[in-house]
């Protein structure tokens, strides 16, 4: 977590004061061509229906072309995507659907609902429309990691003693090795995260597992504190496309190639997995 | 094995049926100091012959036997040359002070061959500084920096601005041996590398080979960083030092006993801490201001040397630095400190008048420690190696046409590698994670310097290492060879061949050196990695003063070691499974370098053209060659020092060089993500590594030093320019986004380039003293 927070604030700081000192100006590269690739989001979430966001990367200078024909040039329309699992095979049609809070667009959904049953091995199969190949990928749900509890304590020094910090616990299973995802928001889901950081329990030596934050929430701020169990393959992805965003802000920082976990003949990028969490809202009280 | 043996027996044989000489030795010191020089001439001018001192100060000639007495020169740049007449008959014991040339400030030559000896030796490959350029040269903050010099000689690239990082002749940093006092220093730099680890007014000597390595030295493939601390005067007590913009430094030396045992210590320490925290105070009760943490770094150079009798001396020398960063707010209660120590004890030991022995015991230690503490839990992470070393060398001079170098090492080396500890105080919460290493690595070596004809010399020599971190064993041969030809008395032509191996490995996260860099042994499944070098080259003397040399050289790298895309360095207990292993090839066609240094202007012109390469790394790039971060194709420097009268001198630098490849996205995608998390994150796409570069470096300096004597001082006042252009020279570039004013307020429309540029012109001053 202090090696995560130190990568955020550094760049940043660095990038301020060279701002701050003039030290930094615009200037015109040229970059190596680059081929538009198909991106897969697929987030299975128990309880909603399966949905995917099929788009398409851009040439990293293109211009973003923000006015009515952005969400027709970004989406990739028009493929066919199944889904199979437990034997069965869903279809979903290629229509755009929002979900409103927080924001998320998807461009395929299908009729029948996520089962939450952990175990299952779900497949993705998607064929690109005009012969732009083939794209296929495979997850399986994992059980849901509860929090057992939330601890809120204030600053034990006077001079501070209004700042409450909170401490969340899971109880991990020792027997395998988990990958977690933990999201810190404030106020609401659609805030930019406090926290946001990959955790494995491959060196944990207890089964509990604490995460924290500073003595820096007052009475009555709004918590939103979730724990995503994920696979491995959702961590590598999650940590490479964090690793590619900070390489290209922090000069101490090595840049990652995207690690997908999709493949295929269309030469896709991107990831499709459950998506398995508990969050609990906490208001800070005395 | 036999093939080698037999092969050094023939080489020996026209030493060992040599006829009896006479033989003059000794050792040759500083007579305001008692320092010994090294690399000294004696020579007898009507014999035609002559030798030099060695690292020890020691010094032997054979004299054929006769009645007439025999004129010996003794002569060392910027000393008094004197003579001696001795009768060459026995064995005669001859100890030599030779007196500065008087200036205002007497300026200690630290290492100085005449351009005429540099250009007769088989020696190649080799950068030699003296104290006199290491303080005129203007460098960031005025802080004097011995690396930051040598950056501006050819062969050698830095890496990034301002830093001291070293790259020699397309090696990476970690394949650097940089040994003071013949201990190994394993991490050079202070803040991040923007200043090194040696106090200049502690250094005596320093001599670097980048290539044609003499059999003593092993362990690293790219270069020999050999730096060596002032014994102490034996004469008087005397102080010397310095008050600059970011740290001050002070040295005492003196007498023990006279003339027959002196002490050195020297301290440097930052100050910019005892700022910050004053700033910090002001603010206190200001809720929009960002605390700054604090920084501090120093050093500790100490001697002690102690002539036991006039065959025996011994020393002893430590040297302790640390860098702390302390940050502590409503969040953290960090600190994160990293450090060398080295210890060395040597005792030299001359066996008559032809064999010399120097037998050595050294410590290393660099750690790094990050710890964060807050109530009821605890973090920390740390990283170590620690080395215990013996060795012995001998010097042994049979005649005046071979000098013969044998010995050898064994060094203990214990890795403790990213040790993560977290959790809480009661223990219901607990990660921990790292692992400890060692390992044994062995050296012998063998070499002779043989003067076959008197216009062909040839340095030969065999070295044997081996690596044990069982159930990993390793051995292997390295053979070395020099060879110079004289072509006349101004003009030499000279070639080399070396094998290195190395057995420790920096896993290092990026192109720059962090502090949190981690040593690494050789293992079963990491091999030692391999170096093979040839460089071929010629010499020619300009008139008396000007010294013109052209190199070019090919160099082959195995076993080269490197993270996988996306690798976990810290907490990780199979850092093995995130390495991934290659080669590398570097060359150049031309490493130019003209130097002068004796007169009024004094300086060198270098350039260098050359190509790195690294590939056949299974996890990167597909396997494909790409050329390193520091793979710059032109590299032009000149440094000018002129020395207008005895209280003005100039300098000045400038630095051209090929902008630094770096791995920039050539695409990008759009990230909705899980609720929660940031929403439509730009996610960058990289391809080739390395594929783009930077736009040129340019930078030039100016400095300007006044100097002036007081009945029981010396003083100077040096102001320095860095960049005095004010050119932004890229750092690094990243790109940003784009916005534009809309009737919906601003909305990004794409993305933009832009460069970080690191210092703007930055004036400096220091005083320095002397008493």
């Amino acid at each position: 977590m202090i090696i995560n927070s130190l990568k955020n604030i550094l760049p940043i700081a660095a990038i301020t004061f060279f701002a701050a000192c003039n030290l930094t100006n615009d200037v015109n590269i040229d970059l190596p061509a680059y081929e538009s690739q198909p991106v897969v989001e697929c987030y299975l979430e128990p309880g909603k229906p399966f949905r995917l966001l099929l788009s398409r990367s851009y040439a990293f200078f293109d211009q973003f072309g923000l006015d009515s024909s952005f969400l027709e040039k970004t989406l990739l329309n028009d493929a066919l995507v199944t889904i199979s699992y437990n034997g069965q095979t869903d279809t979903l049609i290629n229509q755009l659907n929002f979900d409103p809070s927080p924001l998320k667009i998807f461009n395929y959904l299908g009729s029948n609902i996520v089962p939450a049953t952990p175990g299952i091995l779900y497949k993705l199969d998607i064929e690109l429309p005009d012969n732009r190949g083939h794209i296929s990928g495979e997850t399986t749900m994992l059980p849901k990691v509860p929090i057992d509890s939330v601890v809120v304590d204030f600053n034990p020094e006077p001079a501070f003693d209004t700042l409450a910090r909170m401490l969340t616990y899971i109880t991990d299973n020792q027997n395998e090795v988990n990958f977690y995802r933990r999201l810190l928001n404030y106020a609401t889901l659609d805030s930019f995260p406090d926290q946001d950081f990959l955790v494995t329990d491959r060196f944990s030596q207890t089964a509990l597992i604490a995460f924290g934050t500073g003595y820096e929430l007052e009475v009555g701020d709004t918590v939103f504190n979730t724990i995503f169990h994920i696979t491995k393959d959702y961590y590598d992805y999650a940590e490479s496309y964090q690793l590619a965003v900070a390489g290209n802000l922090n000069p101490f920082s090595q840049p990652s190639p995207i690690k997908s976990n999709v493949s295929g003949t269309g030469n896709p990028l991107g990831i499709f997995t459950c998506l398995v969490y508990d969050r609990d809202t906490t208001i800070i009280h005395r | 094995m036999k093939n080698y043996l037999f092969f050094l027996l023939i080489l020996l044989a026209p030493c060992l049926l040599a006829q009896k000489p006479s033989i003059v030795s000794g050792v040759l010191r500083d007579a305001q100091s008692g320092e010994t020089l090294i690399g000294a001439t004696v020579q007898a001018p009507s014999l035609s012959i002559g030798n030099y001192s060695n690292e020890y100060g020691f010094y032997s000639l054979s004299l054929p036997v006769s009645e007439d007495s025999v004129e010996l020169v003794f002569s060392y740049i910027g000393f008094e040359t004197i003579s001696r007449k001795v009768k060459p008959v026995g064995e005669i014991k001859l100890d030599i002070a030779l007196s500065q040339i008087g200036t205002l400030i007497d300026e200690v030559v630290i290492k100085a061959n005449a351009l005429e000896d540099k250009m007769r030796s088989t020696e190649m490959s080799v950068t030699t500084l003296t104290s006199k350029e290491i303080k005129a040269v203007p460098v960031l903050f005025g802080e004097s920096d011995i690396l930051k010099i040598l950056q501006l000689k050819p062969g050698f690239t830095p890496g990034s601005e301002g830093t001291t990082g070293l790259f020699v002749r397309g090696g990476n940093s970690d394949q650097n041996l940089i040994v003071l006092d013949e201990a190994v220093v394993y991490n050079p730099n202070h803040l991040f590398g923007f200043f090194s680890t040696f106090n200049s007014d502690a250094v005596k000597d320093l001599k670097v080979y980048k290539g044609g390595f003499p059999a003593q030295y092993g362990g690293r493939l790219s270069s020999v960083i050999d730096v060596r601390m002032k014994e102490g005067n034996n004469k008087k007590f005397t102080g010397s030092g310095g008050i600059g913009l970011i740290a001050s430094r002070l040295t005492l030396e003196g007498p023990i006993q006279k003339d027959k045992s002196s002490f050195m210590i020297s301290g440097r320490r930052t100050y910019v801490d005892l700022i910050t925290r004053e700033v910090n105070k002001a603010n206190v009760d200001n809720p929009d201001y960002v605390k700054i943490p604090d920084y501090y770094f120093y050093d500790l150079n100490t001697k002690v040397n102690f002539t036991l009798s006039p065959k025996d001396r011994l020393y002893l020398s430590g040297y302790f630095g640390r860098d702390v960063f302390n940050f502590k707010d409503e969040t953290f209660n960090f600190r994160f400190d990293w450090g060398n120590a080295t210890g060395t004890a040597r005792w030299n030991h001359q066996f008559g008048s032809k064999l010399f022995a120097n037998t050595t015991f050294t410590f290393s230690d660099y750690r790094y420690k990050i710890q964060n503490i807050l109530q009821g839990f605890s973090f920390s992470l740390s990283s170590n190696i620690k080395d215990a070393n013996g060795k012995v060398d001998f010097y042994y001079q049979p005649n005046n046409e071979h000098t013969i170098r044998f010995g050898g090492n064994a060094t203990y080396h214990n890795f403790i590698t990213a040790r993560l500890k977290a959790g809480s105080d009661d223990g219901q919460v607990k990660f921990e994670a790292g692992r400890d290493y060692d390992g044994a690595e062995f050296g012998a070596y063998f070499a002779d310097e043989w003067s076959i004809l008197p216009r062909v010399k040839l340095n030969y020599g065999l070295r044997f290492s081996a690596w044990n971190n069982s159930p990993a064993f390793y051995f292997n041969v390295e053979p070395r060879l020099a060879a110079n030809y004289s072509v006349s008395e101004k003009w030499s032509i000279k070639g080399s061949y070396a094998r290195m191996n190395q057995y420790v490995h920096l896993l290092a996260s990026s192109g720059l050196s962090l502090p949190t860099d981690i040593w690494y042994p050789s293992t079963e499944g990491i091999k030692p990695e391999v170096s093979d070098q040839i460089a071929i080259g010629t010499s020619y003397l300009l008139g008396d003063q000007i010294l013109i040399t052209w190199e070019a050289w090919y160099k082959w790298l195995q076993n080269q070691v490197d993270f996988i895309d996306g690798a976990e360095l810290f907490g990780n207990n199979e850092l093995e499974n995130e390495l991934t292993i290659g080669r590398g090839k570097a060359y150049s066609p031309l490493e130019l370098e003209i130097e002068k240094k004796e007169g009024k202007l004094t300086g060198w012109i270098g350039y260098t053209l050359a190509w790195v390469k690294r590939g056949e790394f299974k996890d990167i790039n597909g396997g494909k060659y790409f050329p390193p971060r520091y793979d710059t194709r032109h590299n032009f420097t000149v440094v000018g020092t002129y020395e207008l009268s005895k209280k003005w001198q100039f300098t000045a630098t400038w630095v051209y060089s090929s902008g630094y490849v770096s791995w920039l996205p050539i695409g990008r995608y759009s990230l909705q993500d899980v609720p929660g998390a940031p929403f439509q994150t730009i996610v960058p796409v990289y391809g080739e590594r390395n594929s783009f570069r930077y736009p040129p470096y340019m930078r030039g300096d100016l400095g300007i030093v006044y100097k002036w004597k007081k009945r029981w001082s010396e003083h100077d006042i040096t102001v320095s320019v860095y960049n005095v252009t004010d050119r932004r020279n890229p750092y690094f570039i990243y790109i940003d986004g784009k916005y534009e004013e809309t009737d919906l307020g601003e909305v990004p429309v794409g993305v933009q380039a832009k460069q970080v540029s690191l210092f703007p012109i930055l004036p400096s001053v220091t005083w320095n003293f002397k008493f």
